[in-house]
Protein backbone atom coordinates (compact mmCIF):
# COMPACT_ATOMS: atom_id res chain seq x y z
CA UNK A 1 0.00 0.00 0.00
CA UNK A 2 1.12 3.61 -0.93
CA UNK A 3 2.53 6.03 1.98
CA UNK A 4 1.11 9.23 1.22
CA UNK A 5 2.47 12.28 2.54
CA UNK A 6 -0.07 15.17 3.84
CA UNK A 7 2.60 17.30 4.62
CA UNK A 8 6.45 17.54 4.90
CA UNK A 9 5.67 15.95 8.83
CA UNK A 10 3.12 13.73 8.41
CA UNK A 11 2.44 10.63 6.44
CA UNK A 12 -1.46 9.05 5.64
CA UNK A 13 -0.81 5.31 5.40
CA UNK A 14 -4.10 2.62 4.43
CA UNK A 15 -4.51 -0.54 6.41
CA UNK A 16 -6.25 -3.29 4.93
CA UNK A 17 -6.39 -6.44 6.83
CA UNK A 18 -4.27 -8.43 3.78
CA UNK A 19 -1.04 -5.09 4.62
CA UNK A 20 -1.17 -4.38 8.21
CA UNK A 21 1.59 -1.70 8.93
CA UNK A 22 4.35 -1.43 11.72
CA UNK A 23 4.88 1.57 13.26
CA UNK A 24 7.08 3.39 16.12
CA UNK A 25 5.09 2.99 19.07
CA UNK A 26 3.06 6.50 20.10
CA UNK A 27 3.23 7.89 16.38
CA UNK A 28 -0.23 7.72 15.57
CA UNK A 29 -1.87 11.09 15.44
CA UNK A 30 -5.36 10.05 13.72
CA UNK A 31 -7.32 7.22 12.14
CA UNK A 32 -10.30 6.44 10.52
CA UNK A 33 -12.03 3.16 10.17
CA UNK A 34 -11.32 0.05 11.98
CA UNK A 35 -7.95 -0.10 13.18
CA UNK A 36 -6.31 -1.56 16.49
CA UNK A 37 -2.60 -1.22 17.78
CA UNK A 38 -0.68 -3.67 18.90
CA UNK A 39 2.58 -3.66 20.78
CA UNK A 40 5.26 -5.67 19.77
CA UNK A 41 8.73 -6.93 20.17
CA UNK A 42 11.60 -8.05 18.40
CA UNK A 43 10.31 -6.48 15.18
CA UNK A 44 8.45 -9.77 14.83
CA UNK A 45 10.98 -11.85 14.55
CA UNK A 46 10.48 -14.20 17.32
CA UNK A 47 12.80 -15.08 20.17
CA UNK A 48 15.97 -14.86 17.98
CA UNK A 49 14.90 -11.45 17.00
CA UNK A 50 13.99 -10.33 20.44
CA UNK A 51 17.84 -11.15 21.38
CA UNK A 52 19.26 -9.50 18.44
CA UNK A 53 17.91 -6.37 19.08
CA UNK A 54 18.03 -6.73 22.95
CA UNK A 55 22.25 -7.51 22.12
CA UNK A 56 21.77 -4.41 19.67
CA UNK A 57 20.47 -2.11 21.90
CA UNK A 58 18.08 -1.26 18.34
CA UNK A 59 15.26 -1.77 20.65
CA UNK A 60 13.02 0.86 19.22
CA UNK A 61 9.30 0.31 20.63
CA UNK A 62 7.27 -0.51 17.76
CA UNK A 63 3.35 -1.47 17.12
CA UNK A 64 1.47 -2.78 14.78
CA UNK A 65 -1.39 -1.11 12.99
CA UNK A 66 -4.31 -4.00 12.07
CA UNK A 67 -7.66 -3.48 10.74
CA UNK A 68 -9.54 -1.96 8.10
CA UNK A 69 -8.54 2.07 7.39
CA UNK A 70 -6.16 4.96 6.97
CA UNK A 71 -3.99 6.50 10.07
CA UNK A 72 -2.13 9.31 10.24
CA UNK A 73 1.39 9.17 12.04
CA UNK A 74 4.07 11.73 12.82
CA UNK A 75 6.80 12.01 15.04
CA UNK A 76 7.72 15.20 17.49
CA UNK A 77 7.29 17.29 14.25
CA UNK A 78 10.37 15.39 12.35
CA UNK A 79 10.38 15.72 8.83
CA UNK A 80 8.74 12.08 7.24
CA UNK A 81 10.46 10.79 3.82
CA UNK A 82 8.85 8.01 1.93
CA UNK A 83 10.95 5.60 0.47
CA UNK A 84 9.37 2.73 -1.87
CA UNK A 85 11.36 -0.65 -2.14
CA UNK A 86 11.12 -2.87 -5.04
CA UNK A 87 12.80 -5.92 -3.90
CA UNK A 88 15.75 -4.07 -2.98
CA UNK A 89 16.49 -3.27 0.78
CA UNK A 90 17.21 -0.37 2.77
CA UNK A 91 19.69 0.15 5.53
CA UNK A 92 18.69 2.72 8.36
CA UNK A 93 18.95 3.25 12.28
CA UNK A 94 15.79 1.82 14.04
CA UNK A 95 15.31 4.95 15.57
CA UNK A 96 14.66 7.08 12.31
CA UNK A 97 12.06 4.58 11.22
CA UNK A 98 8.28 5.81 11.51
CA UNK A 99 6.61 3.24 9.42
CA UNK A 100 6.93 0.16 7.38
CA UNK A 101 4.57 -2.13 6.10
CA UNK A 102 4.32 -5.13 7.66
CA UNK A 103 5.04 -7.09 4.46
CA UNK A 104 8.68 -6.01 5.03
CA UNK A 105 11.29 -8.06 6.20
CA UNK A 106 13.42 -6.53 8.49
CA UNK A 107 16.80 -7.74 10.29
CA UNK A 108 19.05 -6.67 12.93
CA UNK A 109 22.30 -6.16 11.31
CA UNK A 110 25.83 -6.34 12.90
CA UNK A 111 27.84 -3.84 11.19
CA UNK A 112 30.88 -5.01 12.95
CA UNK A 113 30.97 -7.74 10.24
CA UNK A 114 32.70 -5.50 7.94
CA UNK A 115 35.72 -5.82 10.14
CA UNK A 116 37.73 -4.29 12.98
CA UNK A 117 37.27 -0.76 10.87
CA UNK A 118 33.08 -0.96 10.87
CA UNK A 119 33.18 -1.72 14.30
CA UNK A 120 35.19 1.07 15.16
CA UNK A 121 33.20 2.81 13.14
CA UNK A 122 30.08 2.63 15.13
CA UNK A 123 31.77 2.87 18.31
CA UNK A 124 33.28 6.53 17.48
CA UNK A 125 30.26 7.96 15.83
CA UNK A 126 27.47 6.57 18.38
CA UNK A 127 25.96 4.94 15.95
CA UNK A 128 26.11 1.76 17.71
CA UNK A 129 27.39 -1.60 16.53
CA UNK A 130 24.04 -2.82 14.43
CA UNK A 131 21.78 -1.10 11.58
CA UNK A 132 18.24 -2.61 10.56
CA UNK A 133 18.40 -3.72 7.24
CA UNK A 134 14.64 -3.51 5.56
CA UNK A 135 13.77 -5.47 2.13
CA UNK A 136 11.10 -6.45 0.01
CA UNK A 137 7.83 -4.62 -1.73
CA UNK A 138 6.76 -1.47 0.27
CA UNK A 139 6.69 1.72 1.38
CA UNK A 140 9.00 2.98 4.14
CA UNK A 141 8.37 6.34 6.05
CA UNK A 142 11.28 7.72 7.69
CA UNK A 143 12.31 11.00 10.23
CA UNK A 144 14.77 13.21 9.98
CA UNK A 145 15.62 16.74 10.99
CA UNK A 146 15.42 19.03 8.61
CA UNK A 147 14.37 17.14 5.72
CA UNK A 148 16.54 14.09 3.12
CA UNK A 149 18.30 14.93 0.12
CA UNK A 150 18.98 11.87 -1.91
CA UNK A 151 22.49 11.63 -3.36
CA UNK A 152 22.73 8.63 -6.36
CA UNK A 153 25.62 7.04 -6.53
CA UNK A 154 26.62 5.26 -10.15
CA UNK A 155 30.21 4.01 -9.00
CA UNK A 156 31.50 7.23 -7.09
CA UNK A 157 32.64 7.72 -3.53
CA UNK A 158 30.90 10.25 -1.23
CA UNK A 159 31.90 11.46 1.38
CA UNK A 160 29.02 12.12 4.61
CA UNK A 161 29.09 13.45 7.99
CA UNK A 162 27.89 10.47 10.41
CA UNK A 163 26.00 12.88 12.27
CA UNK A 164 24.12 13.45 8.60
CA UNK A 165 23.88 10.55 7.38
CA UNK A 166 20.06 9.06 7.29
CA UNK A 167 20.16 5.47 5.63
CA UNK A 168 21.11 3.98 2.41
CA UNK A 169 19.42 1.84 -0.67
CA UNK A 170 21.62 -0.32 -3.35
CA UNK A 171 24.35 -2.08 -2.79
CA UNK A 172 26.57 0.40 -1.04
CA UNK A 173 29.77 0.03 1.05
CA UNK A 174 30.50 2.40 3.82
CA UNK A 175 33.30 3.18 5.96
CA UNK A 176 34.78 5.33 8.45
CA UNK A 177 37.68 7.24 7.15
CA UNK A 178 39.06 8.86 10.29
CA UNK A 179 41.36 11.79 9.60
CA UNK A 180 42.43 13.34 13.23
CA UNK A 181 45.41 15.03 12.96
CA UNK A 182 47.63 17.14 15.14
CA UNK A 183 45.02 20.18 14.88
CA UNK A 184 41.88 18.13 16.17
CA UNK A 185 43.90 17.10 19.17
CA UNK A 186 44.67 20.63 20.12
CA UNK A 187 41.16 21.61 19.37
CA UNK A 188 41.79 23.16 15.86
CA UNK A 189 40.30 20.96 13.96
CA UNK A 190 37.86 21.55 11.34
CA UNK A 191 34.98 19.79 12.99
CA UNK A 192 34.98 17.07 9.82
CA UNK A 193 37.45 14.51 11.46
CA UNK A 194 35.30 11.75 10.96
CA UNK A 195 33.51 11.20 7.45
CA UNK A 196 31.38 8.42 6.24
CA UNK A 197 33.40 7.33 2.97
CA UNK A 198 30.13 6.06 0.76
CA UNK A 199 30.95 4.43 -2.26
CA UNK A 200 29.44 1.99 -5.20
CA UNK A 201 25.60 1.50 -6.44
CA UNK A 202 22.82 3.30 -4.84
CA UNK A 203 21.07 6.32 -3.04
CA UNK A 204 22.34 7.90 0.28
CA UNK A 205 19.57 9.72 2.20
CA UNK A 206 21.34 12.87 4.13
CA UNK A 207 19.86 15.25 6.48
CA UNK A 208 20.37 18.90 6.36
CA UNK A 209 21.64 18.67 9.92
CA UNK A 210 23.78 17.30 12.36
CA UNK A 211 21.30 15.81 15.16
CA UNK A 212 20.85 12.73 15.97
CA UNK A 213 18.05 11.09 17.76
CA UNK B 1 35.40 30.43 -8.31
CA UNK B 2 33.53 28.15 -6.05
CA UNK B 3 29.11 28.56 -6.95
CA UNK B 4 27.24 28.87 -3.89
CA UNK B 5 23.74 27.30 -4.58
CA UNK B 6 20.99 27.63 -1.99
CA UNK B 7 18.96 24.26 -2.10
CA UNK B 8 16.04 25.48 1.12
CA UNK B 9 17.87 23.96 4.16
CA UNK B 10 21.37 22.57 2.18
CA UNK B 11 24.01 24.78 0.55
CA UNK B 12 25.31 23.42 -2.53
CA UNK B 13 28.83 24.78 -3.16
CA UNK B 14 30.78 23.81 -5.93
CA UNK B 15 34.45 24.06 -6.16
CA UNK B 16 37.09 23.63 -9.26
CA UNK B 17 40.55 23.66 -7.63
CA UNK B 18 39.63 26.88 -5.32
CA UNK B 19 38.68 27.23 -1.81
CA UNK B 20 36.01 28.53 0.63
CA UNK B 21 35.51 28.82 4.43
CA UNK B 22 32.51 27.70 5.56
CA UNK B 23 31.39 27.26 9.53
CA UNK B 24 33.19 24.43 11.14
CA UNK B 25 31.59 21.06 11.03
CA UNK B 26 28.62 22.00 8.85
CA UNK B 27 29.61 19.66 6.42
CA UNK B 28 26.99 16.84 5.32
CA UNK B 29 28.17 15.38 2.56
CA UNK B 30 30.62 15.95 -0.56
CA UNK B 31 31.10 14.30 -4.23
CA UNK B 32 34.53 14.73 -5.49
CA UNK B 33 38.40 15.34 -3.71
CA UNK B 34 37.45 18.34 -1.09
CA UNK B 35 39.93 18.71 1.91
CA UNK B 36 38.30 20.28 5.30
CA UNK B 37 40.85 22.40 7.39
CA UNK B 38 40.24 24.56 10.15
CA UNK B 39 40.83 28.46 8.77
CA UNK B 40 42.56 28.95 11.99
CA UNK B 41 42.19 31.85 14.31
CA UNK B 42 39.80 34.64 13.08
CA UNK B 43 38.50 32.47 10.59
CA UNK B 44 41.32 33.57 8.23
CA UNK B 45 40.88 37.12 8.48
CA UNK B 46 43.86 37.65 9.42
CA UNK B 47 45.93 38.53 12.86
CA UNK B 48 44.21 41.69 13.36
CA UNK B 49 40.80 39.66 12.97
CA UNK B 50 41.93 37.48 15.09
CA UNK B 51 42.91 39.88 18.13
CA UNK B 52 39.77 42.02 17.97
CA UNK B 53 37.47 38.12 17.92
CA UNK B 54 39.50 37.25 21.08
CA UNK B 55 38.43 40.98 22.95
CA UNK B 56 34.81 40.95 21.59
CA UNK B 57 34.32 37.45 22.29
CA UNK B 58 33.13 36.90 19.05
CA UNK B 59 33.05 33.04 18.42
CA UNK B 60 33.17 32.43 14.64
CA UNK B 61 34.86 28.96 13.70
CA UNK B 62 35.77 28.44 10.02
CA UNK B 63 36.48 26.04 8.26
CA UNK B 64 38.68 25.95 4.80
CA UNK B 65 37.20 23.63 1.80
CA UNK B 66 39.65 23.20 -1.04
CA UNK B 67 39.79 21.02 -3.76
CA UNK B 68 37.21 19.93 -6.55
CA UNK B 69 33.80 18.22 -6.38
CA UNK B 70 30.43 19.22 -4.00
CA UNK B 71 30.21 19.88 -0.93
CA UNK B 72 26.91 20.26 0.53
CA UNK B 73 26.58 22.35 3.61
CA UNK B 74 23.98 22.69 6.51
CA UNK B 75 23.38 23.11 10.38
CA UNK B 76 20.92 22.67 11.95
CA UNK B 77 18.03 22.30 9.86
CA UNK B 78 18.12 26.12 9.29
CA UNK B 79 17.36 27.90 6.25
CA UNK B 80 19.86 28.81 3.63
CA UNK B 81 20.28 32.28 1.62
CA UNK B 82 22.88 33.25 -0.75
CA UNK B 83 23.67 36.54 -1.06
CA UNK B 84 25.70 38.02 -3.77
CA UNK B 85 28.10 40.80 -3.51
CA UNK B 86 29.35 43.33 -5.58
CA UNK B 87 32.08 45.33 -3.62
CA UNK B 88 29.60 45.65 -0.91
CA UNK B 89 29.41 45.43 2.59
CA UNK B 90 27.06 42.96 4.69
CA UNK B 91 26.68 43.10 8.14
CA UNK B 92 25.70 39.72 9.37
CA UNK B 93 25.49 37.76 13.47
CA UNK B 94 28.66 35.41 12.96
CA UNK B 95 26.11 32.79 14.18
CA UNK B 96 24.95 32.96 11.01
CA UNK B 97 27.56 32.86 8.37
CA UNK B 98 27.44 29.33 6.97
CA UNK B 99 30.12 29.94 3.96
CA UNK B 100 31.56 32.51 2.12
CA UNK B 101 33.23 32.40 -0.91
CA UNK B 102 36.93 33.63 -2.03
CA UNK B 103 37.59 37.06 -2.50
CA UNK B 104 35.73 38.14 0.45
CA UNK B 105 37.07 39.29 4.00
CA UNK B 106 35.83 38.80 7.18
CA UNK B 107 36.10 41.36 9.74
CA UNK B 108 34.67 41.89 13.28
CA UNK B 109 32.86 45.15 14.30
CA UNK B 110 31.73 46.39 17.78
CA UNK B 111 28.07 46.60 17.64
CA UNK B 112 28.19 48.46 21.41
CA UNK B 113 25.04 48.53 23.51
CA UNK B 114 23.11 46.44 21.04
CA UNK B 115 25.31 43.31 21.48
CA UNK B 116 24.82 43.33 25.24
CA UNK B 117 20.57 43.54 25.32
CA UNK B 118 20.31 40.76 22.73
CA UNK B 119 22.86 39.10 24.72
CA UNK B 120 24.52 38.29 21.31
CA UNK B 121 28.06 39.35 22.71
CA UNK B 122 29.70 42.83 21.31
CA UNK B 123 30.76 42.38 18.07
CA UNK B 124 28.60 41.35 14.48
CA UNK B 125 30.81 40.15 11.13
CA UNK B 126 31.39 42.40 8.51
CA UNK B 127 31.90 40.55 5.14
CA UNK B 128 32.88 43.16 2.36
CA UNK B 129 34.20 42.32 -1.16
CA UNK B 130 32.68 40.57 -4.48
CA UNK B 131 31.93 37.30 -3.51
CA UNK B 132 28.71 35.10 -2.37
CA UNK B 133 27.48 34.56 1.43
CA UNK B 134 25.13 31.92 2.54
CA UNK B 135 23.47 33.18 5.64
CA UNK B 136 21.38 30.96 8.12
CA UNK B 137 18.09 31.45 9.40
CA UNK B 138 15.61 30.24 11.25
CA UNK B 139 13.06 30.44 9.07
CA UNK B 140 12.99 31.56 5.55
CA UNK B 141 15.24 34.53 5.80
CA UNK B 142 12.55 37.90 5.00
CA UNK B 143 14.78 40.89 2.93
CA UNK B 144 13.32 44.53 4.54
CA UNK B 145 14.22 47.81 2.51
CA UNK B 146 14.99 50.75 4.19
CA UNK B 147 14.89 54.03 2.38
CA UNK B 148 15.43 57.54 3.54
CA UNK B 149 12.54 59.34 5.07
CA UNK B 150 11.01 55.23 6.37
CA UNK B 151 13.21 54.46 8.88
CA UNK B 152 12.52 50.80 9.87
CA UNK B 153 11.94 49.16 13.43
CA UNK B 154 12.62 45.37 14.31
CA UNK B 155 13.32 43.32 16.93
CA UNK B 156 16.74 42.66 18.14
CA UNK B 157 16.18 38.66 18.09
CA UNK B 158 15.46 38.66 14.59
CA UNK B 159 17.55 40.69 13.11
CA UNK B 160 20.29 38.64 11.00
CA UNK B 161 21.89 40.94 8.77
CA UNK B 162 22.10 44.18 6.33
CA UNK B 163 23.53 46.02 3.75
CA UNK B 164 24.01 49.13 2.65
CA UNK B 165 24.05 52.92 3.61
CA UNK B 166 22.40 52.16 6.92
CA UNK B 167 22.61 53.30 10.46
CA UNK B 168 21.81 51.83 13.35
CA UNK B 169 20.10 52.86 16.49
CA UNK B 170 18.87 50.96 19.31
CA UNK B 171 14.89 52.07 20.59
CA UNK B 172 14.11 51.67 24.31
CA UNK B 173 11.18 51.39 24.67
CA UNK B 174 11.62 50.88 28.74
CA UNK B 175 8.90 53.05 31.09
CA UNK B 176 7.46 52.72 34.56
CA UNK B 177 5.36 50.09 33.11
CA UNK B 178 7.92 47.67 32.97
CA UNK B 179 9.54 48.42 35.91
CA UNK B 180 6.17 46.49 37.59
CA UNK B 181 5.98 44.37 34.72
CA UNK B 182 3.05 45.61 33.00
CA UNK B 183 5.03 45.96 29.26
CA UNK B 184 4.34 44.61 26.15
CA UNK B 185 7.46 42.47 25.84
CA UNK B 186 8.96 44.57 23.11
CA UNK B 187 11.80 46.63 25.47
CA UNK B 188 13.86 47.21 22.89
CA UNK B 189 13.79 47.62 19.15
CA UNK B 190 16.45 48.32 16.46
CA UNK B 191 15.90 51.37 14.05
CA UNK B 192 17.65 51.67 10.98
CA UNK B 193 17.82 54.75 8.69
CA UNK B 194 19.23 55.64 5.58
CA UNK B 195 19.18 53.56 1.94
CA UNK B 196 19.72 49.96 2.15
CA UNK B 197 18.12 46.30 2.95
CA UNK B 198 17.41 44.15 6.38
CA UNK B 199 17.71 40.69 6.71
CA UNK B 200 14.95 39.26 9.51
CA UNK B 201 13.94 35.75 10.58
CA UNK B 202 10.68 35.03 11.62
CA UNK B 203 11.99 33.31 15.03
CA UNK B 204 13.29 35.34 17.93
CA UNK B 205 16.26 33.59 19.50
Amino acid sequence: MPFEKVNSKVVRVPVTAQSPVLARRGAMLGYTGQVAFRPIHGQGQGVGGMIGTAMAGESNPMMATEGTGSVLYGFRGLHVTVIELTGDSLTVEADRLLAHDANLQTSVEFIGQGGIRSAVRGAMTGQGLFTTRISGQGSVALLSHGGTFPLQLTGETVGVDPQAYVGHTGALNVDLKASVGLRDIVGRGSGEAFQLHVSGHGTVYVQASEEKF
Amino acid sequence: MAVLTADKKVLHADLEGDSLRAASGSMVAYTGKVEFKSAGMGGGGGLRAAIRQRVAGESISLMTCSGAGRVYLAQNAMDVTVVQLQNDRLTVESEHILAVTDGLQLDVQFAGLRGMTSGQGLATTTVTGTGQCAILSEGPLIALAVNPGEPLVVDPDVYVAGTGQTQMSLVSGVSWRSLVGEDGGEPFSLRFEGQGIVYIQPAER
